[in-house]
């Protein structure tokens, strides 16, 4: 079923990670994966990486979902190091007619390299331990200072719950409609990139029709419960910050400082 | 039985398209349901069934006359989420009116939607999802549930508001026969134990014959009402405005046609017992 790809990503499970609060862990990451850039030599790289290791490890996810995330752009990652590996100075190592490889370029592949698979790592620490609906929510919640500046906050995470609510439901029904429309002979395989994509609408536009047909259903569904927007609204699922949590935030600006430290201390590797 | 709902001489037109004149799809319908009864309402397709709903919790306002909610008048802006929390409406297709992605989170939409504080929506939520036998379910994903489920959790999502009176729009119209009888069960027994008022919308006559009354409609007018009794009995007046009949009570009425005096029945065991006068006892042995 093609519903089942889209929430793989979220892996439920009890691990210190997923009972954190969701708000403390999206900072965090997003903290860690800052730190990533800021690092400018490989001491101070490994220690963002230290974290990662450690989140993963705390995750309680079997590795090989990590793998199958780190698989997906492992194109990506070779074709960036492969690019570095022409820049920097140093000693030539290797001369490929007017291309040659340097010592400095090498260390700046490893170092790239190093610096998106972690961010890959972390990014997955995150879907993988946060369901849907909490991210959301402490989207929702993180962005609540930018209503001064008239962002719609409530809007845009009802604009996500919704949306993610309703994935599966027109996944299936993009697969009942493509099904109907191979049963009266339409072709959704053969011919060049033009002839299929012009297979394509006989399927598009009455998904298109049946979702304005859904959405003007929902809106009045939602109104019929007393939906006015984010005015005078409560949550049933109230989040707080523990102990664990703080703890985590501690640990990670000791280790952000230390970035900063080694920074200053050392060379940078990257030249 | 005090008065709940009253509709008093009420007209509806929609917005017409360009270019034509508004076309009354109800023309002076005056109609009470009274609180804690259980009422069918019948009708052909097309004949503003739908729109009386709309028109009980005030999604849609009369055009000519007054619909009043517990002595509110429907017009009135100020309790406009007050007749919307004590009327609550209940569609046909169980798919587009769950709005969140895990059971629970549904059901507590509405709650959340008039302010009430997160422990009191917690056990409210917890109270409607055992109410619908859904509590088990309570951390699925609704895409995973049967239709019949996700009907049951759409009326976990209205009971939870604490209404007075649920609306039901062919609720069962997109059900196979066991979510059918499972949502009906649910709303039977809602009406039993808690007293919540049903005002069930439906194109079956064998649910409409489970209910205290049935008001039957007929292009914009309420054609009769009375007991499922009384409205059926009346086979020929029904038949004339392309109403069905339930199944046994179609048969003795054909049977006394034919000339067997027979009484009008609403469902197979009286049916069966009325026949059953006529056939030879069973030699035993
Ligand atoms: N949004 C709308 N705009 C314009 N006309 C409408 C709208 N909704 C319904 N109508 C018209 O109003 C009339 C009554 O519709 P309504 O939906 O109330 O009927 P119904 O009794 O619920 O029918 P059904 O049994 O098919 O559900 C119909 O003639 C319909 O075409
Ligand atoms: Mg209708």
């Amino acid at each position: 079923m093609i519903g089942d790809i889209a929430f793989g990503q979220f892996i439920p499970g009890k691990s210190p990670l997923h009972r954190m609060d969701p708000r403390v862990k999206i900072v965090l990451i997003f903290l860690f994966i800052v730190f990533l850039f800021v690092a400018q030599n490989f001491v101070a790289l490994a220690l963002p990486v230290l974290a990662a290791l450690a989140a993963i490890f705390l995750s309680g996810v079997p590795l090989r979902q990590y793998l199958k995330s780190v698989k997906a752009v492992i194109f990506i990652v070779l074709f960036t190091s492969v690019l570095n590996l022409f820049y920097g100075g140093g000693q030539t190592l290797l001369k490929l007619g007017f291309m040659e490889i340097k010592s400095g370029g090498v260390s700046n592949a490893i170092f790239i390299a190093v610096r998106i698979l972690t961010l890959i790592l972390l990014s997955a620490v995150l879907t993988f331990t946060t369901s849907p609906n909490s991210l959301t929510d402490a989207i929702e919640r993180l962005m609540k200072p930018l209503k001064v500046f008239h962002v719609k906050v409530h809007e845009i995470a009802m604009i996500m719950t919704i949306a993610l609510r309703f994935v599966p439901t027109l996944l299936e029904e993009t697969d009942k409609i493509m099904s109907a429309q191979k049963a009266r002979g339409a072709d959704l395989e053969s011919g060049g990139l033009v002839q299929r994509a012009k297979a394509l609408l006989p399927i598009l536009i009455p998904l298109f029709v049946s979702s304005f047909r859904r959405a003007y259903d929902l809106a009045m569904a939602m109104e019929c419960r007393c939906y006015h927007g984010g005015e005078g609204r409560t949550k049933m699922k109230v989040l707080h910050a523990g102990k664990g949590d703080a703890a985590a935030c501690a640990v990670s600006c000791l280790l952000c400082a230390a970035v900063i430290v080694c920074n200053i201390l050392l060379p940078g590797s990257l030249t | 039985m005090s008065e709940f709902i009253s509709a008093q001489d009420v007209s509806f037109a929609y917005d017409p398209e360009e270019g034509q004149a508004p076309r009354n799809v109800l023309e002076g319908v005056s109609m009470r349901i009274r609180r804690g009864e259980f009422v069918a309402l019948l009708g052909h397709n097309g004949c503003g069934k739908s729109t009386m709903a709309k028109l009980f919790n005030a999604m849609l306002l009369p055009t000519g006359g007054k619909v009043f909610v517990d002595g509110m008048d429907t017009v009135d802006e100020a309790v406009l989420y007050e007749i919307r929390r004590r009327v609550g409406l209940v569609l046909q297709n169980p798919d587009n009116q769950l709005v969140a992605s895990v059971v629970e989170e549904d059901v507590a939409f509405g709650p959340e939607n008039l302010g009430v504080p997160p422990e009191e929506i917690r056990r409210r939520v917890d109270e409607a999802l055992k109410a619908v036998e859904m509590y088990d379910f309570r951390l699925n994903a609704p895409y995973k549930l049967s239709g019949g489920q996700k009907q049951r959790v759409a009326i976990a999502g209205i009971i939870a508001m604490q209404p007075d009176c649920i609306v039901l729009d062919e609720p069962t119209a997109m059900l196979d026969p066991r979510g059918r009888s499972e949502v009906l069960r649910t709303i039977h027994r809602l009406n039993r134990e808690q007293g919540i008022t049903i005002v069930l919308i439906t194109h079956y006559m064998d649910e409409a014959v489970q209910a205290d009354r049935v008001i039957v409609m007929d292009d914009g007018n309420v054609l009769t009402e009375g007991t499922p009794r009384e409205v059926f009995s009346q086979v020929e007046l029904l038949k004339k405005h392309q109403l069905d009949v339930p199944q046994a009570t179609e048969l003795t009425y054909r049977l006394r046609g034919m000339g067997f005096p027979m009484p009008c029945t609403l469902n197979e065991e009286e049916c069966v017992e009325a026949l059953a006068a006529y056939l030879p006892p069973v030699q035993a042995g």
